[in-house]
């Protein structure tokens, strides 16, 4: 039998099967959009008249408010690690980056409790002190999600960036020196514009986290798309109404993932080749203790804070007997419970995500093409429908045509992977990408069939590739509130679920041991990728 | 290296042995004669308004493993009228009447005449028995007594237009069952045009809109706001909780509307899964063990003639209360929320 000496160009099974997942992945944004389209015109225009103007300002104001914020943290943050002599930057460089193990609404919850106007801990506090209440910043409203959403994304760029950071070129900036460049010209000149692509990625993450992003919104009381759809699904016996809203939400989170997918294609230029070297640490000199500062500040209230706040409630709740009994026997089963629930299906989203990313990196890594490039695309729209959306677009279409599924703990794992399969679908595609195409070759040529080569040779080699893929889709999926709330079966909490339902009515000790705990979990996974992204300096 | 991946890859093979296993959890066993398997009951009561009550039932009926959502009114609502063809819940427990009785009409229940409905007052106990009343609750004021005096409260809902009390009033938003209900009876009994003014005007006096009257009443409590719209069980668990709180029971005078009062109550599903234990969990909620906790664990009315109030829980005999034609207000329901969503209620 004759075969092409390149990996079966494109084989029909491969293109099929990546097919398929495309298919998949598409399904809940061509619903909504069907849906939105089929809803009655009356509905469109009572919405644009009220809603959509109000919360597209709101949304948006947010979504570049946050980036903003986050990209000058993000960016100062990598610059102090990577090229100053910050002192301790070895320990800064892992505690700027553990906030992603804090879910934004655990966060805000912590600030929320800290912060509130008169109620607040330190409101109360500077009362006592000054015997009259005394004005202090609020966590609420725009400002308030503005700056937790910005302490809870500010990672995203910082790691992106801390990455190009280290992969830039030593001589790029050294010639803009020897040029007569000042080292400030330089950072603006030539360091900034060479780590572009990075950035736009990070910001165009956070964005796409913003406009998804639910619970942190809710409670700091401050209304956007996101938001505003759950109100209208658990408040309003009308679908339609979410369904507009929705379709809205999607087509710009559409227009804002296709600016990051147009960003990622270029940052492929930014690859070096060989001769690379550190570049030497910028001496901060008598900055060094401001540097300090501002990172330990960064560190302080992103992690120190909420971190602190809730293993102090937690040993509140854990030392109060009622509260104790309150928490340990909450819900429908225990606390074992739920983060076994958690766990479990946090593990097979991710299982299940790279699973089904793996045709699509084939396909991209072995036959490149307009076919491929469109496919993967398509797999990434996950990172555009928010998990509001998502969970709408389940609950009508399993109802309807797999009812057996309904209100199975297997609805909320295809919502995770549905919305995360995009991580792990980069993944794959860059761990396929590295892997020589001659070494698959070697192994037909041998006489393995197609099917061997691939477990025995290619998985093997990409298999750290594909568990960083999967570590993020479980960490992201272990945090995932606004799907698992709407289409969890009764008596199916996740932990995520157990600090909202307590945090909601304002039980914040009892929440606390849950969220502890779920950041604690996180932190697993993310040190494994943190580990796995400093190690390739 | 190679051991710590294989460590992930063995955690992650276990994640999926377990994910396969864990649904077949959820099945309902089949029906046994003595009173086991899953009761799954949708409640709009918020978890910790429930939760004891489902403690003591399981005290008394140790094989029965309750399953609890809790939600509101109208999201369990929509679950419970997309499922109708593939029901999974036994129970469903709403905070006001007209969401039950909408769902009622639109045949989401079966009959069941609870043991010991005839004690009830008959307003609670629809003729068709398609759901009952559990306990009354009053929609009332609560003050924080360092900032508004007893005698300048507010003695009227009307009044919390008063531009006076502008960004000093905190209420639970829209997708709040007792705030929809307090709304569709105020259009019965005001009209639309003065309920829609109403809501505009509270919009305009910059009153904040929680997800949830527990928010509501710690804001108060603390002093963050002057005054709270609430459900009157909100203002005693404030006061317990050593808050200076205090209570109006509004629109008493000559002309006003009177108190506005609701219900929670609940109803068996069509077709529920587990129909015996459903039927035990009603009964239990009806019977004066029951009652007792309600009353006693949330400061509610009781409907169980000769079931004690909390000592601190002024009796609602020598209230004058809003007469509303619950049936024309079920009916209207779709209006009300019509008219919240023409506003933008938050």
């Amino acid at each position: 039998m004759r075969w092409p000496l390149r990996w079966p160009a494109i084989s029909p099974r491969l293109a099929l099967a990546a097919g398929l997942v495309a298919g998949f992945a598409a399904i809940p944004l061509f619903y909504i959009a069907l849906r939105a389209a089929a809803a009655d015109p009356e509905v469109w225009r009572r919405l644009l008249q009220a809603r959509i103007g109000y919360l597209l300002g709101n949304t948006l104001g947010l979504a570049v408010a946050v980036t903003s914020g986050a990209l000058a943290l993000g960016v100062s943050m990598a610059w102090l690690t990577e090229r100053t002599d910050l002192p301790g930057r070895g320990v800064f460089r892992w505690l700027l980056a553990l906030p992603l193990a804090i879910p934004a609404y655990i966060g805000g919850i912590v600030h929320l409790a800290l912060l509130r106007p008169r109620g607040g801990v330190i409101p109360q506090l500077l009362a006592e002190l000054a015997g009259r209440p005394v004005a202090a910043p609020s966590p609420l409203g725009f400002w308030g999600a503005a700056f937790i959403l910005t302490l809870f994304s500010y990672p995203y760029v910082y790691l992106l960036s801390g990455a190009a950071f280290r992969s830039l070129h030593a001589s790029l900036e050294e010639s803009a020196r020897t040029l007569g460049r000042s080292p400030w010209r330089t950072l603006w000149e030539v360091t900034l514009p060479a780590l572009r692509p990075g950035l736009t990625a990070g910001a165009l993450l956070v964005a796409l986290d913003v406009l998804a992003e639910y619970g942190t919104v809710a409670l700091l009381r401050y209304e956007t798309f996101s938001s505003a759809i759950f109100v209208q699904l658990a408040g309003r016996y009308d679908r339609s109404a979410a369904a507009v809203l929705s379709g809205v939400l999607v087509a710009l989170a559409v227009a804002i993932l296709w600016a990051e997918l147009r960003a990622q294609g270029r940052a492929r230029f930014t690859q070096m080749e060989s001769g690379w070297r550190p570049a030497p640490p910028l001496a901060l000199g008598r900055w060094r203790a401001a540097g300090f500062a501002v990172a330990a500040a960064a560190v302080f209230a992103s992690l120190l804070v909420p971190v602190a706040v809730l293993l102090a409630w937690s040993v509140a709740a854990v030392t109060d007997p009622a509260m104790l009994a309150a928490v340990v026997r909450t819900g429908s089963q225990g606390f074992g419970g739920f983060v076994w629930n958690s766990l479990w299906s946090s593990g097979l989203a991710a299982l299940l995500a790279v699973t089904l990313s793996l045709p699509v990196g084939l396909l991209a890594a072995r036959a490149p093409g307009r076919l491929a490039r469109f496919i993967s695309r398509t797999c990434q729209v996950g990172y555009a429908i928010p998990g509001v959306v998502i969970a709408l677009s389940l609950v009508l279409l399993v109802n309807r045509f797999l009812p057996f599924l309904y209100a199975t703990p297997l609805v909320v794992v295809v919502a995770y992977v549905l919305r995360y399969m995009p991580q792990a679908t980069r993944a794959s595609e860059s761990a396929l990408s590295q892997l020589a195409p001659s070494l698959e070759e070697a192994a037909r040529t041998l006489g393995r069939t197609a099917l061997q080569t691939l477990l025995q040779v290619t998985l093997p080699l990409i298999l750290p590739g594909l568990l960083a893929g999967g570590a993020l889709v479980f960490l992201t999926s272990l945090k995932e509130l606004p799907a698992t709330l709407l289409l969890r079966p009764a008596g199916f909490d996740t932990l995520a679920v157990r600090v909202w339902i307590w945090a909601e009515d304002g039980f914040y000790m009892q929440a606390a041991p849950a969220a502890l705990l779920l950041v604690l979990l996180s932190v697993a996974p993310l040190a494994f990728l943190l580990r796995r992204e400093q190690g390739r300096r | 290296m190679s051991l710590r991946w294989s460590l992930l890859a063995a955690a992650l093979c276990l994640f999926v042995l377990t994910g396969c296993v864990a649904p077949a959890a959820v099945e309902p066993p089949a029906a046994a004669a003595a009173l086991s398997g899953n009761l799954v009951i949708y409640s709009g009561r918020s978890e910790p308004l429930i939760q004891p009550v489902i403690e003591a039932f399981k005290a008394r009926q140790p094989e029965v493993k309750v399953l609890l959502k809790a939600g509101s009114n109208s999201q369990l609502a929509n679950a419970l009228l997309e499922e109708r063809n593939n029901p999974q819940a036994d129970l469903f427990i709403t905070t006001e009447l007209f969401t039950i009785q909408a769902l009622a009409r639109q045949g989401a229940f079966q009959a069941y005449r609870p043991a010991g409905a005839e004690r009830l007052p008959a307003e609670f106990v629809p003729p068709d028995n398609l759901w009952v009343g559990l306990t009354r609750r009053a929609r009332v004021i609560m003050y924080n007594t360092d900032r508004v005096s007893a005698a300048d409260a507010p003695k009227s809902l009307l009044e919390l237009t008063d531009p006076k009390w502008r960004g000093q009033i905190a209420a639970a938003g829209s997708t709040n069952g007792s705030l929809q209900a307090q709304v569709a009876s105020m259009r019965q009994l005001l009209g639309e045009p003065a309920t829609e003014a109403w809501l505009r005007g509270m919009l305009d006096n910059k009153v904040t809109f929680f997800g949830s009257h527990t928010d509501v009443r710690k804001a108060v409590g603390a002093g963050e706001f002057a005054i709270g719209l609430v459900n009157h069980y909100y203002y005693h668990l404030q006061r317990a909780e050593g808050s200076k709180v205090g209570v109006v029971f509004p629109d008493q005078g000559e002309g006003q509307m009177g108190l506005l009062t609701n219900a929670t109550a609940v109803g068996v599903v069509n077709r529920a899964p587990n129909l015996a234990a459903a039927r035990a969990f009603v009964d239990f909620l009806i019977s004066a063990e029951g009652q007792k906790l309600f009353a006693e664990l949330n400061y509610e009315y009781p409907l169980l003639p000769g079931v004690a109030l909390r000592p601190e829980v002024q009796p609602l005999t020598a209230v004058r209360l809003a007469q509303v034609d619950m049936i024309q207000a079920t009916a209207a329901f779709d209006a009300t929320f019509a008219l919240l969503e023409k506003v933008a209620l938050p």
